[in-house]
């Protein structure tokens, strides 16, 4: 029953990360992710990088189906609702980032023989850029597509902490932060160890801590 | 040769003609769906001591869809999926059901009832013999504000599995039963001139099985979608340059006048 309830509660995530962009004062790379239009917004999500140098006023946006410059995709970026960040690089480490994604989003793009669902799509795109430039974050149980693999596959997880086998119909993954997740048709329910939640496949994906 | 020039000529004209009725069809086809996430959780209410879950935690996806060229009549599709387990059991368990073969019947904006027939399995591992089931759904989705009422009624026959057989005692002409009925509270939405709508919902659920009845609470995310209802308008009608014939505004259904 207390499972029921906190499913009721859908959607609470405690100690989300800021929408305010850092400072410029060095190179800055940010992976938000935000809600598909309405009907949609309950139960899809849509992921985009967002890059900026140091010194420099816009960032440069790197997911299917946009890009260019943007002043402010922490809490505009159309069409999608609702922003959440889910990890921020700063320094060297985003500069390193920020030429990987440079590199490798293009040609990515390129051969995407897209397909809203169950993928390849805008989600699967994110996670293979996580993993083209080793970032070590991971996309919400929202991001429906993200562990597209065709057929069959196996991986380690974007975090680089657990392992999970990739089907179209069934997705496991197992990881000692990461905790134990099902997606049964894209549909994702779990529990994440660390910092702890419950994953659902509604909303921002989580109910619990923000993730990792 | 003739023949094949002859035989060519004739297919192509019938390949161009099936392509215009796909682009007509594409013009009048209207329909839409609805998707819900929930879950339920059973308690099993009889005393006997029937060899079924005393619990029974069910959790999926309903999708349903239907297409017309009416505004009012469509044909209706859709599949259930849920699995859970048996709370103290630890089993697992499972409630499928495919529906190739159903009617709605739309009214309001973006209400619709509709009949379903399908194959399905419902089993529990320990506490619940597996079994294909045949059920026949009725599923009614009401209101385009604030509030949708959404209610689904069921009755199964069992094929195999025979303890569960003439498992509803309520239902002498069907071995189960399975209804919820809930409430959502969301958001009505006419974007695009297209009306949706999304909410989190609450119900109640009823179930007989293997001569047990179970009560429950259902909790889960509903989302509608449809093309706007467009009623045929009636077309004009063309009397050819004779007098002769009366026809319809693409020149077909042609009747001789007297």
């Amino acid at each position: 029953m207390k499972w029921l309830v906190l499913v009721a509660l859908g959607g609470c995530i405690i100690g989300k990360q800021s929408l305010d962009p850092p400072p410029n004062d060095v190179a800055t790379v940010a992976l938000l992710t935000g809600t598909l239009t309405h009907p949609l917004d309950g139960i899809a999500r849509h992921p985009w990088f967002a890059v900026r140098m140091a010194g420099q006023d816009t960032w440069e946006i790197y997911e299917v189906g946009g890009g260019g410059s943007e002043r402010d995709p922490f809490h505009h970026h159309q069409p999608y609702l609702t922003p959440i960040v889910h990890a921020v690089w700063r320094g060297a480490e985003a500069e390193r980032a920020a030429a990987c994604l440079e590199k490798h989003a293009g040609p990515w793009k390129a051969k995407l023989d897209y397909r809203f669902y169950p993928g390849p799509n805008s989600n699967t795109f994110g996670d293979a850029m996580l993993r083209a430039c080793h970032l070590h974050a991971s996309l919400p149980a929202t991001a429906i597509g993200k562990d597209w693999r065709g057929a069959i596959g196996a991986n380690i997880t974007t975090e680089g902490t657990g392992i999970q086998i990739e089907t179209p119909l069934l997705v496991f993954r197992i990881g000692l932060f990461e905790g134990v997740e099902v997606h049964v048709l894209g549909l994702a329910i779990g529990v994440d160890l660390w910092p702890p939640a419950i994953i659902v496949p509604l909303g921002p994906g989580r109910i619990g801590f923000a993730d990792r | 040769m003739k023949a094949l020039i002859v035989a060519a000529i004739v297919f192509a004209s019938g390949r161009a003609e099936a392509r215009t009725d796909w682009m007509r069809i594409g013009r009048e086809v209207q329909g839409g769906a609805w998707l819900h996430y929930e879950a339920t959780i059973l308690q099993q209410i009889t005393d006997d001591t029937a060899p079924v879950p005393d619990q029974l935690i069910l959790a999926g996806v309903r999708l349903h869809g239907f297409l017309s060229t009416s505004a009012s009549v469509a044909y209706h599709i859709g599949m259930d999926l849920a699995a859970g387990g048996t709370l103290h059991g630890g089993g697992f368990a499972y409630d499928v059901a495919l529906f190739p073969i159903g009617v709605g019947v739309r009214f309001g904006r973006t209400s619709i009832a509709t009949v379903g027939l399908g194959v399905g399995a419902i089993g529990a591992t320990g506490t619940l013999d597996d079994a294909v089931t045949l059920p026949l759904e009725v599923n009614l989705e009401m209101g385009s504000g604030r509030l949708r009422l959404l209610a689904r009624g069921r009755a199964a026959y069992v094929a195999g599995a025979a303890s569960r057989h003439d498992g509803a005692p309520s239902a002498p002409f069907a071995d189960e039963l399975d209804a919820t009925i809930g409430l959502r509270v969301g958001h009505h939405y006419e974007e695009y001139d297209f009306p949706t709508g999304n909410g989190y919902f609450v119900g109640a659920s009823y179930r007989e099985l293997a001569g047990a009845k179970f009560v429950g609470l259902t909790i889960g995310y509903s989302i509608d979608l449809a093309q706007p209802r467009r009623f045929r308008q009636p077309e004009p009608e063309v009397i050819d340059n004779r007098g002769e014939r009366r026809c319809d505004a693409r020149g077909r259904n042609c009747v001789r006048l007297l």
